[in-house]
């Protein structure tokens, strides 16, 4: 129970990844499965900055780091995140945009039902 | 003496420049991204001979290594940039005709933007800057893919998007993972330090890497979004998703295998997903009646091949992959370009539909066949000294097992030359379809802007084809970029 604990932060964010990936995987919406693909990055960015984190860390600005006598957490996982942050967003608008224009053509977003294409 | 940079910077700012310009003006936007390539061509062609003799490590932020980002400019990001750029003229020039509905300045800001993620794939030094790039890739072929707005199109761009979005994610957990590891992101400094961790810790990182950059490399168990979306996008599109997207995602496949990770086991796995990918591929290729299909499925039977030449994991196996992800290239590229405009003056895309073009459309069906036997292997063709560097360097381990395993891939292209000499046969020696004779003088040949990208492509492959050696002498230096880690690291680290 303590490897948990200790790692409470690295068991949240595979969480967040594996119910987003259940939800690409098993639902059929295209909707909950852009809010899965959501989920999933949301667990990655997590684990980015969790993986830069050092406990009792403060931010990281490097003179108050020293005023406070304490040590700073990661800046490079930040910076990754906040990229990461932008791609995902583009990609979901991007999804939502192709939602649109899979209801316009079917109406219906229920992927399991649009299967014109096959192997 | 121009700087790598502008390889990429040049066509990113083309990218933003084409929609304000669309704004004002639409007509123009057309001829930016030819514009772009052909500046690219003439960078690259100049930055070749030098880098052949010493890489280029650019700081693109003023420190020095291992801190910022870095581009590598080595001979295998050179030559594979140059590859781009050409094929990404000719297929420009192409578009410049083919694309005339809907949405045209955007059609070519994702197109240079495809582009620029491309370029700065094979030339970045950086893990972090390898997956934006890849990001800038996958997004804007997703959009590229449903750019027609049919009903095909927006399919196939949900289901490439939803798998290609998972892929990506695992690339980012992977990132993670390496950052975890070990507190850098720049390739040299990861390749130098990987020997001190332990092997499994390692393993689960390239694991997640080569998963998610296998999703756009479109290997056997990843590849189920290729048919769809290389079918369903305009036939401008098909091209360079074939001949240029899937080849970054090998490319990264291999760098991230060979050059940070130095060989090990996994290329063992590749060899098996290799094989599988390319039978596969050729086999359900050959049950296709659409002809953009077969050709994707072909795409992934020449995936295979490529693989299968990375995962020998020798200096010729690695240079006839390369071999092939040039002949693929431009074979494929040439494919997808002449058959745009038969399907565009048939209608349809059936196979059925393309009987007796050869009298319809004589240079599109000429070069179409140029382009089919290069892919099947025939010689004089660029596909034959290709196919032999592999099977030689498979040939070359004297091992029974490898042996067994160039005996499959053969017969891989077997199958392959059975479905492309049907269609040969089909588009020369059949009587067109009922009604389309009176059509013909109408109907007749592609425009010349279409007409000239799909002649050069066929007049290089039969000119490589013919005279392999103005490629091989680059060959050798690209394939000991990738798997020389140790000058990879002196280059970029001085150590």
């Amino acid at each position: 129970m303590s490897f948990v604990a200790d790692y409470l932060h690295y068991t949240g964010c595979f969480g967040l990844v594996l119910i987003g990936l259940y939800i690409v995987l098993v639902k059929s919406n295209l909707i909950k499965i852009v809010i899965g693909i959501n989920l999933i990055d949301t667990g990655v960015n997590l684990f980015l900055v969790s993986v830069g984190y050092i406990q009792m860390g403060t931010a990281p600005i490097f003179s108050e780091a020293q005023a406070a006598g304490r040590e700073m957490v990661d800046p490079v996982p930040q910076a990754l995140v906040l990229t990461a942050i932008v791609i995902g967003v583009s990609v979901a608008a991007l999804a939502l945009s192709v939602a649109v224009r899979l209801y316009e053509h079917y109406g219906t977003l229920d992927l399991s039902r649009v299967r014109e294409l096959k192997w | 003496m121009v700087s790598p940079i502008l390889l990429i910077a040049v066509p990113l700012g083309l990218a933003f420049i084409t929609p304000l310009l669309g704004l004002l003006w639409e007509k123009p936007t057309r001829y930016l991204p030819a514009a772009g390539m052909a500046f690219n061509l003439v960078v690259g062609l100049l930055l070749l001979p030098r880098v052949l003799q010493e890489p280029w490590v650019v700081r693109t932020a003023g420190f020095p290594p291992p801190f910022s980002i870095h581009l590598m400019a080595g001979p295998l990001g050179v030559a594979l940039s140059l590859l781009i750029a050409l094929v990404g003229l000719l297929v420009a020039i192409y578009a410049i005709g083919y694309v005339r509905e809907g949405a045209v300045a955007r059609y070519h800001t994702l197109y240079l933007l495809l582009l620029t993620g491309a370029t700065g794939m094979v030339l970045t030094a950086d893990l972090f800057n390898l997956f934006v790039f890849f990001e800038m890739l996958c997004i804007s072929s997703y959009a590229l893919v449903g750019y027609s707005g049919d009903r095909a199109g927006i399919e196939s761009s949900a289901k490439y998007l939803i798998q290609g979005a998972v892929g990506s994610s695992l690339v980012l957990l992977g990132i993670g993972f390496v950052y975890g590891l070990f507190g850098t992101l720049s390739m040299a400094d990861i390749a130098r330090h990987v020997g001190s961790i332990s092997p499994m810790k390692v393993f689960i990182s390239v694991a997640f890497l080569v998963t998610g950059f296998g999703v756009e490399a479109a290997v056997l168990p990843l590849n189920a979004w290729l048919p769809d979306a290389h079918s369903s996008a305009p036939s401008s599109i098909s091209a360079i998703l074939s001949g240029i997207a899937i080849k970054a995602g090998v490319y990264a496949v291999a760098r991230v295998v060979f050059t940070i990770y130095g060989a090990g086991t996994i290329p063992l796995l590749l060899l098996v997903v290799g094989v599988l990918t390319l039978l596969i591929g050729e086999m359900s290729a050959f049950s296709q009646n659409d002809i953009k299909r077969l050709l994707a499925y072909s795409s992934i039977g020449q995936i295979g091949l490529i693989v299968f030449g990375l995962g020998l994991a020798s200096v010729s196996g690695v240079r006839g992959a390369l071999f092939l992800v040039v002949s693929h290239a431009l074979a494929k590229a040439l494919l997808f370009l002449s058959v745009g405009y038969m399907i565009y003056r048939t209608g349809s895309t059936e196979i059925s539909a393309l009987h007796g073009m050869g009298r319809r459309m004589p240079v599109s069906s000429l070069c179409f066949t140029i382009g089919a036997f290069s892919l099947v292997g025939l010689p004089p063709f660029i596909g034959f000294p290709a196919k032999f560097t592999v099977i030689m360097a498979a040939l070359e381990k004297a091992d029974p097992g490898f042996t067994a395993l160039a005996a499959i891939v053969l017969l891989g292209t077997v199958v392959e030359g059975a479905y492309f000499f049907r269609i040969v046969q089909a588009l020369h020696f059949k009587a067109p379809p009922e009604g389309a004779a009176s059509e013909q003088t109408e109907h007749g040949e592609a425009p010349v802007s279409a007409l000239v990208p799909v002649c050069l492509l066929a007049a290089l492959i039969v000119a490589v084809g013919v005279y392999p050696a103005v490629l091989t002498d680059y060959l050798g230096p690209a394939a000991m970029d990738l798997l020389d880690k140790a000058a990879y690291i002196h280059h970029i680290l001085g150590v």
